[in-house]
């Protein structure tokens, strides 16, 4: 029998019901679109409306990721979602020191206000719904985005859209870390106080597990740690005396779509059970719509191949299907050059392609849950839910989150699967095709993209004329706010958005948070 | 003067040069550090020393890492996009510290195209996703470390070339040549200070794993260079008893302060069964009086006997402790409360520090104890550091001139 190194259990050669013998349909599976939702949130699923196929895009300056976005939209996508680059994620001006080479290399660069009106020009932000993957610096350019639309005359109200807003999966996984633990969830929690009173339709905090897999996780560690960051934040943001169902609705999810399907499509279902229990059984959350967890998906960019890189494409697909028989609400399909550089137009559009064959053409969104009651999957789901529950109980020795981050739990659970992966490959226990087995000498070669080597310039150019034409004055006054602010410990959004608006950089208000906070420095394990 | 056209002599003890030393590191912003850390991993199975520096490196910062640690290879781990900026870099700060011969291998992504720019200003290979971790061992295995001949290296020594002093220290700790050089460095000691206070100084710090004691000296050092004493950490840390591989991660918890030149840091293979401490430790630290640097601070790589050779030669032995740990009981059965100098109750920041240093210092001050100096510090706070120089410091704790040193 063999055993599935990515995830900590076993998968046997059959199943029937003797392994389903302790679920128990009404309790564990139910129907769509009711408690525990393990079969989807929605009773009519895709039926009802497809997911959003949601690619995401950035590089350059503002300006070419907004033409990219047009793009993306007459090709049909139906929601936009930004990646920023590295001297951003870290929360430093394209002008550091630290950032030279790093400028609109891997994402779109942005300093001030005036980059978030460049990249949504003439996009109708009451229409179109927005997602931004940022982290440590979330708060800042959310003041951005929402300074620009009120500067462009858009009601918050009316504003839809996702930020990624998950700091802890960075102390585990992905190390865009700025500020310290605690003052980085004081942060978050600061945004959803602020979205849950003002931008109500917003998603507040995207808590996420592709990072933590791409880390090399197995599934179940993708799921556990997942939800526990999840839980951290509740009990964070309850602490501020928001009511719970004040909150939860408006907190989604983000998992990666790996090469197992089966493995897949289970975390999926055992994550919507785990938190629909959670918060309707511990935290006494009555609005359905907090039990419901919805989720975003993207394929895993850390399965895909340099080698043959078409074979990538094939990859994809596969992977799509879980995430789609697993009910999620918006996707994101790789494109098979990812390995090589930034993705091609041609390429981008291929990924886009795979993802309207398999709505249009596979039949697979016809059917609510397709794959409920197969007694593999549902036990799998059982398995997983049973095995994230030890994982949780586990964190708690450590006395929660904070003490788990602290003692290196997270990064050292995470560094051994990866570990045991790579010898498994090595030792050909795990097939890669076209890496250790299938493998072709002559290799066709894809294009790549070229990002222009002048976006530094270009962009250190264009700050230099934002900085010498505002109000020296404003900037001092309201970056003192926020650092009054976030002393005192109130909301720094309102003192934030100010800032913004009076064009303050990323890097002065991430310096201004700093000489509170103080800097993370990473001493890992 | 370079050394790397030194000739050859033959040696006795070659052990360690059956050990390819490498850095391993990241520069730039990107933080994704799964391939990297599964590489280090897979080449310290593999036999490998590798000395891991961790994330956010600048380039100067790796390049003094590569020169103290003596290392033949480099390995850089970049999937920021940003290699055709970064990596001329890096090429450059090697090229300044003298260290030309050096062989960098890149692991990531990098587009094809851009692949010839890079092997043409000395990137000797690039590793895509999907290699394995054999293949990239495998070409490491190529190059030997050149042996040295001793008097001209002390000649470069004696002239404060860093990486003569990398070298000797190499040498040293494989244990060749001994004799010639401990001769020479006592033919060659420096004058000793009139002043006690800044009198040279070797302290060692003991203490269980993960007690905290890099993070302990990473403190430390900062606050010596703040004081502008120049400081050199030998740094012990476990070898696999199976491949003799090892995975030297100390260094990365004080990486903060490069790239400096008053800071120098070593990272020691040590052999199971040989005690918690490299070999030749004493003769290092005189190698390092020799070169100028005001302070030498040791980390064991855990508690053992070799506490009290340390002991013999060290101005002062710190033992380290955490609270919730049992490390008192232990350390009293173990006698090691009573050669300690100074006992540390570190991360104080923990609740329970208090009531340890309560328990401690009744347990020190039963009859026959001798009078150990007791601080609570907290690396992760910053808290007590100064407190605990001042303790180490001490003109009592001057063993060197009274005790012999051993071999
Ligand atoms: N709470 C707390 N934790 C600390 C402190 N200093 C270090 N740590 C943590 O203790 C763990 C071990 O730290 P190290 O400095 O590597 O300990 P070490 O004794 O050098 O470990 P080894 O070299 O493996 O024996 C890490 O997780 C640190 O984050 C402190 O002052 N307080
Ligand atoms: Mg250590």
């Amino acid at each position: 029998m063999p055993t599935s190194i990515k995830s900590d259990g076993q998968i046997a050669g059959h199943y029937g019901p003797d392994e389903m013998a302790t679920v128990v349909f009404e309790r564990d599976i139910g129907e769509a679109g009711h408690y525990p939702f393990t079969r989807g949130v929605h009773a009519d699923m895709y039926r009802g409306r497809l997911w959003t196929m949601r690619q995401f895009a950035g590089f350059g300056t503002a300006r070419e990721t907004n033409k990219r976005f047009r793009f993306l939209l007459d090709q049909g996508q139906s929601g936009l979602s930004t990646a920023f680059d590295l001297p951003t994620l870290m929360g430093l001006d394209s002008d550091d020191p630290r950032s030279a080479g790093e400028v609109g290399r891997l994402g779109v660069a942005v300093d001030t206000v005036d980059d978030f009106h460049t990249l949504f020009e003439t996009i109708d932000l009451e229409q179109i719904s927005v997602s931004m993957t940022i982290n440590a610096p979330a708060a800042i350019v959310m003041a951005f985005y929402l300074a620009a639309a009120q500067e462009r005359g858009f009601d918050w109200k009316k504003l839809r859209g996702t930020i990624q807003n998950d700091i802890l999966k960075e102390f585990h996984a992905q190390n865009e870390i700025v500020f310290p633990p605690e003052p980085s969830v004081r942060l978050v929690v600061d945004l959803i106080e602020f979205c849950a009173r003002h931008v109500p339709q917003w998603n507040t905090v995207s808590i996420s597990g592709y990072h933590i897999r791409e880390a090399g996780s197995t599934a179940v560690q993708e799921l556990a740690f997942t939800l526990a960051d999840g839980l951290h934040y509740v009990d964070e943001t309850l602490r501020r005396g928001l009511p719970i169902d004040s909150f939860a609705p408006r907190l989604s999810f983000f998992f990666n779509a790996h090469n197992d399907l089966f493995e897949e499509i289970a975390k999926y279902r055992a994550a919507r059970r785990l938190w629909a229990e959670l918060m309707r059984e511990t935290y006494r959350a009555t609005d359905p719509a907090s039990w419901k967890l919805r989720f975003h998906a993207q394929t895993a960019g850390c399965s895909l191949q340099d080698r043959q890189p078409e074979v990538n494409l094939i990859r994809v697909a596969y992977q799509a299907l879980a995430a789609v028989l697993g009910g999620c609400q918006s996707l994101h399909t790789n494109s098979m050059d990812e390995t090589l550089a930034l993705p091609t137009e041609h390429a981008v559009t291929l990924a886009l392609r795979t993802q309207q064959v398999l709505a249009y053409e596979t039949g697979v969104t016809k059917t609510v849950d397709p794959v409920g009651g197969s007694y593999f999957v549902e036990s799998l789901t059982q398995q997983m839910h049973d095995d994230a529950e030890i994982y949780f109980e586990r964190i708690r020795s450590y006395g929660g989150m904070l003490g788990a981050i602290d003692a290196g739990f997270f990064r050292r659970e995470i560094a051994e699967s990866a570990y045991q992966y790579q010898r498994s490959v090595d030792q050909d226990d795990s097939v890669i095709v076209g890496v250790n087995r299938f493998v072709q000498p002559d290799e066709a070669r894809v294009e790549t993209l070229e990002v222009d080597a002048s976006v530094e310039n270009t962009q250190v150019e264009s700050l230099r004329r934002i900085k010498s034409a505002r109000s020296a004055s404003d900037v001092l006054r309201t970056l003192a706010e926020v650092r009054r602010v976030a002393a005192a410990g109130g909301n720094t959004f309102p003192a934030l958005i100010e800032a913004a608006k009076a064009r303050a950089t990323i890097g002065e208000l991430v310096k201004a948070l700093a000489d509170v906070f103080g800097q993370h420095t990473l001493h890992e394990q | 003067m370079t050394i790397d056209h030194l000739t050859t002599t033959p040696t006795t003890d070659d052990k360690s040069a059956a050990h390819v030393r490498i850095v391993l590191a990241k520069v730039g912003l990107d933080g994704h550090d799964r391939g990297i850390k599964v590489v280090a991993r897979g080449l310290r199975d593999a036999g490998f020393h590798v000395i891991y520096g961790g994330i956010w490196q600048s380039p100067n910062a790796v390049a003094q890492a590569v020169l103290d640690e003596d290392a033949l290879w480099l390995g850089i781990s970049l999937l920021n996009g940003a290699h055709l900026t970064l990596i001329p870099q890096v090429i450059e700060a090697l090229r300044e510290c003298g260290l030309p011969d050096v062989r960098l291998v890149l692991g990531g992504i990098v587009p094809p195209k851009d692949i010839p720019a890079l092997t043409e200003i000395g990137v000797s290979a690039i590793f895509g996703p999907g290699t394995s971790v054999a293949e990239i061992a495998a070409s490491l295995q190529s190059t030997h470390a050149k042996a040295t001949n001793v008097a001209e290296l002390l000649v470069s020594f004696q002239q404060r070339n860093r990486r003569s002093l990398s070298r000797l220290l190499t040498m040293i700790a494989a244990g060749q040549q001994l004799r010639d050089i401990r001769d020479w460095l006592n033919a060659n000691r420096p004058a000793t200070e009139a002043s006690a206070k800044n009198k040279f100084r070797t302290i060692a710090f003991t203490g269980n794993g993960g007690v905290g004691k890099s993070s302990l000296i990473a403190r430390l050092v900062a606050e010596l260079r703040s004081r502008g004493q120049s400081v050199a950490v030998l740094s012990c840390d476990p070898q696999s008893p199976i491949t003799g591989g090892a995975l030297l991660g100390d260094r990365i918890r004080m990486s903060d302060c490069l790239p400096d030149e008053g800071v120098f840091i070593r990272s020691l293979p040590v052999a199971s069964g040989s005690q918690g401490i490299a070999s030749n430790l004493d003769l290092m630290s005189q190698a390092l009086e020799g070169f100028g640097f005001d302070v030498v601070l040791i980390e064991t790589a855990g508690t053992g006997q070799g506490d009290i050779a340390i002991r013999n030669f060290a101005d002062a032995l710190v033992l380290v402790m955490q609270p919730e740990s049992g490390d008192s009981i232990q350390w009293e059965k173990a006698g090691l409360l009573e050669i300690a100098d100074v006992i540390v109750i570190h991360k104080s920041d923990l609740p329970s520090a208090e009531r340890m240093e309560g328990e401690l210092r009744e347990q020190l001050s039963l009859p026959g104890h001798h009078p150990a100096t007791l601080i609570r510090v907290s690396a992760a706070k910053n808290t007590g550091i100064p407190e605990l120089w001042e303790a180490i410091s001490h003109p009592s704790f001057n063993r060197v001139g009274t005790a012999p040193r051993v071999f």
